[in-house]
């Protein structure tokens, strides 16, 4: 932040690209989780309109990949970045492509959604949809928070809200199961259902895998495929120190 | 303060002078006058050097209540250290009265406010902004914005207000944007940039009782239209019945002329729901037009050739192209805003009169004029002409059978493909109607 300082001025440049591609993530992000809630909000309104227009403006989020990856590789290329820096690059790598599959998992539920609009809504309205929507785009907004804020406990806490999810689905899973062998003739309903379902699940682990680069930047130690009370546990024994 | 410093000066050195002398006698009596000389001095120099350190010791102390007592110069010194204390301490504590204050104030403010600089850094915000975005206080300070409220529509506006460098447009002012991690509430945000200082303010505030009753309003115009077509599609149907009867013998003479006046009223009601079920279709949708590519020669030219094909139509229709740029947007909500402008120029001027329609493009973007000679609109109607239901001329307007609806449409989807209505009239004259686009919104393909 001070810009007085003479060898961060020196660097200042460098310093506005790191943020620019930051602020670019982060804005990516904000697109995803958009298309996340229309899509999902389109499908239990039954707007075909707005669920094809999500489907459609994929492209967007998309091409906000290809521009970040761009810039990622010019500035490994020209700046060469160490410690920190290379850090954030390469969980910006990382990050954006579990982004872009957020974007496409979007694209799925929007499409669907759109061909569901043309069916009769089922009694319950997808209120179980409703439900673990929400609780995933609240996951995935609060992924980005910790990512802006680098806040690796949040980041902790958020990956831990997975499990839930994943119950949320399996529950999911089991009812429409339940609805098809009672009443074959809302199995392609009900399939449809499984896959937004499905989707909506991917996003939450899509979400998790950004956490754990964003453990990843501010410790700088690798968590994938770790249990994440292990992860707390170690962090905390080794005092927890944020590496510069 | 000159006076007494220099009688403080004077008393000094009389002093001075008064231990010289006492030495010289000594040093006279005694026959060492140097000796004496020499310790007078010294003695007075420790008395001068003891009362510096007394000095020294009460400044880095800071114990200002209870200065030591001296007289001469040191306690000019000391009066003076003194007083510029308690005035430095005097105007502290009114900037940190003043500061209180206004943190008080700022917190009971019903708005939310965040305070950034030129790169959208957060430099402060109250409670109420705070909550809403889900900030948290000091640890969020120098985060840029628009990581953390990372709404799609919100980053454009930021980005629209910061090139723009004045972003006090009207219009361009206010985005409305869902609470973070709240999707049933909603906020809107006006960002104010100042010019010379390089910092802007967002104002924050919940809208989410507005917007509960917008969409209560849009929703009950579109079911009301929507209730009101089945009904009257009854009515006009057996009216439509007598009337083609009546040109037979059933239907007694003298009811003829009100058959035909109520079909022509039903008519008239029917373009109305259309209109009104169209208008709310176009608020609905809050966000912009999409992006197909769309004809505008081609539809101009159907357009023309409806009109030429009306019973009653001004003599001269002439169609200008100057351009084969095409736009990008809804093809259905530009067509109804065309016809809704050249229906408007058609009912307005006289079958002897002309209309020019133009379709041109430059580097601000594509323009769309629609000319006539026609009756004209005084000045002051002009900024109202958009509103619904406004009418120049009630009477006249009846006549000519409009809904009063046909401007509120163009403006509002020309409103959806970021473009501008611009009218021009002069009583009597004719009326001249342009739509500008913006360069974006424009395609050369074909």
């Amino acid at each position: 932040m001070e810009k007085s300082d003479l060898s961060h001025h020196i660097h200042s440049r460098y310093n506005d690209e790191l943020e620019r591609v930051r602020t670019q993530v982060l804005q990516m992000g904000g697109l995803v989780e958009e298309q996340l809630k229309r899509a999902v909000q389109a499908l239990i309104e039954g707007d075909s309109r707005s669920g094809e227009e999500v489907a459609r403006n994929d492209h967007k989020v998309n091409a906000m990949e290809v521009a970040i990856d761009e810039d990622c590789s010019r500035i490994l290329a020209t700046r060469s970045p160490a410690a920190s820096d290379l850090r954030l690059i390469v969980a910006v790598i990382k990050t954006i492509t579990d982004l872009e599959r957020m974007g496409d998992e979007a694209e799925k539920i929007g499409y669907i959604g759109a061909r569901l609009a043309a069916m009769e809504q089922p009694a319950d309205r997808y209120r179980e949809i409703k439900h673990i929507g929400r609780l995933v785009a609240d996951m995935v907004h609060e992924t980005l928070d910790a990512f802006a804020r680098l806040d690796a406990d949040a980041a902790i806490a958020i990956a831990k809200k997975d499990r839930l999810i994943d119950e949320e689905y399996e529950a999911i899973q089991r009812q429409c199961i339940t609805f098809m062998m009672e009443d074959p003739r809302s199995i392609r309903r009900a399939l449809d259902v499984l896959w937004v379902t499905r989707a909506v699940e991917r996003i939450g682990d899509h979400a998790k895998n950004i956490c754990e680069y964003v453990i990843y930047m501010v410790y700088g130690k690798d968590v994938r495929h770790v249990h994440l009370e292990d992860v707390e546990k170690q962090l905390k024994l080794r005092g927890a120190r944020k590496v510069e | 303060m000159a006076a007494t410093k220099g009688y403080s000066i004077w008393r000094t050195l009389v002093w001075l002078g008064l231990v010289i002398v006492v030495a010289l006698i000594a040093g006279a009596i005694l026959g060492r006058v140097w000796q004496a000389m020499a310790a007078a001095l010294a003695i007075s120099l420790v008395f001068q050097l003891w009362r510096l350190h007394r000095f020294e010791h009460w400044l880095r102390r800071r114990r200002f209540e209870q200065p030591p007592d001296y007289d001469g110069l040191w306690g000019e010194v000391i009066a003076t250290v003194s007083r510029l204390y308690r005035r430095k301490q005097y105007h502290k504590q009114r900037n940190v009265r003043m500061l209180r204050e206004f943190r008080r104030l700022t917190t009971a403010m019903p708005d939310g406010a965040i305070l950034l600089n030129a790169e959208n850094e957060i430099l402060w915000f109250n409670q109420h902004a705070a909550d809403w975005l889900r900030l948290q206080r000091k640890r969020d300070y120098g985060f840029r914005i628009e990581n953390l409220l990372r709404h799609p529509d919100f980053v454009n506006y930021l980005r629209r207000v910061g090139t723009d460098g004045q972003g006090n447009q009207p219009g361009n002012q206010v985005i409305i944007v869902p609470m973070p991690g709240e999707p049933s509430r909603w906020l809107s945000a006006y960002l104010v940039r100042t010019r010379y200082v390089q910092q802007g303010l967002l104002i924050v505030r919940e809208v989410t009782r507005q917007m509960s009753l917008e969409s209560m309003r849009k929703e009950f115009v579109a079911n009301a239209s929507h209730e009101l077509r089945s009904p009257l599609t009854v009515v006009s149907g057996y009216l439509d019945a007598l009337g083609e009867e009546s040109s037979g013998s059933s239907l007694d003479e003298s009811w003829r002329a009100p058959v035909e006046e109520m079909r022509r009223q039903a008519e008239r009601m029917r373009s109305i729901i259309e209109d009104l079920l169209e208008l709310s279709q176009l608020e609905d949708h809050r966000e912009h037009a999409g992006s197909d590519i769309v004809d505008v020669g081609g539809q101009l030219s159907v357009l023309k050739k409806e009109i030429l094909g009306l019973p009653q139509h001004p003599a001269q229709v002439h169609l200008r192209l100057d351009t084969n740029a095409q736009l990008l947007g809804s093809e259905r909500e530009l067509s109804s805003a065309f016809s809704n402008l050249i229906n408007n120029a058609v009912k307005y001027t006289p079958v002897e009169g002309e209309i020019e329609i133009r379709w041109w493009a430059d580097e601000a973007g594509g323009h769309l004029s629609v000319r006539d000679t026609g009756i004209g609109i005084a000045a002051e109607h002009i900024p109202r002409l958009t509103e619904r239901f406004y009418r120049v001329d009630a009477g006249r307007a009846r006549e000519m059978g409009g809904s009063g609806l046909g401007l509120a449409i163009v403006k509002h989807a020309l409103q959806r493909h970021e473009a501008r209505l611009e009218v021009q009239s002069e009583l009597g004259r004719g009326s001249t109607f342009v739509c500008h686009f913006p360069a974006r919104r424009l395609t050369h393909a074909a």
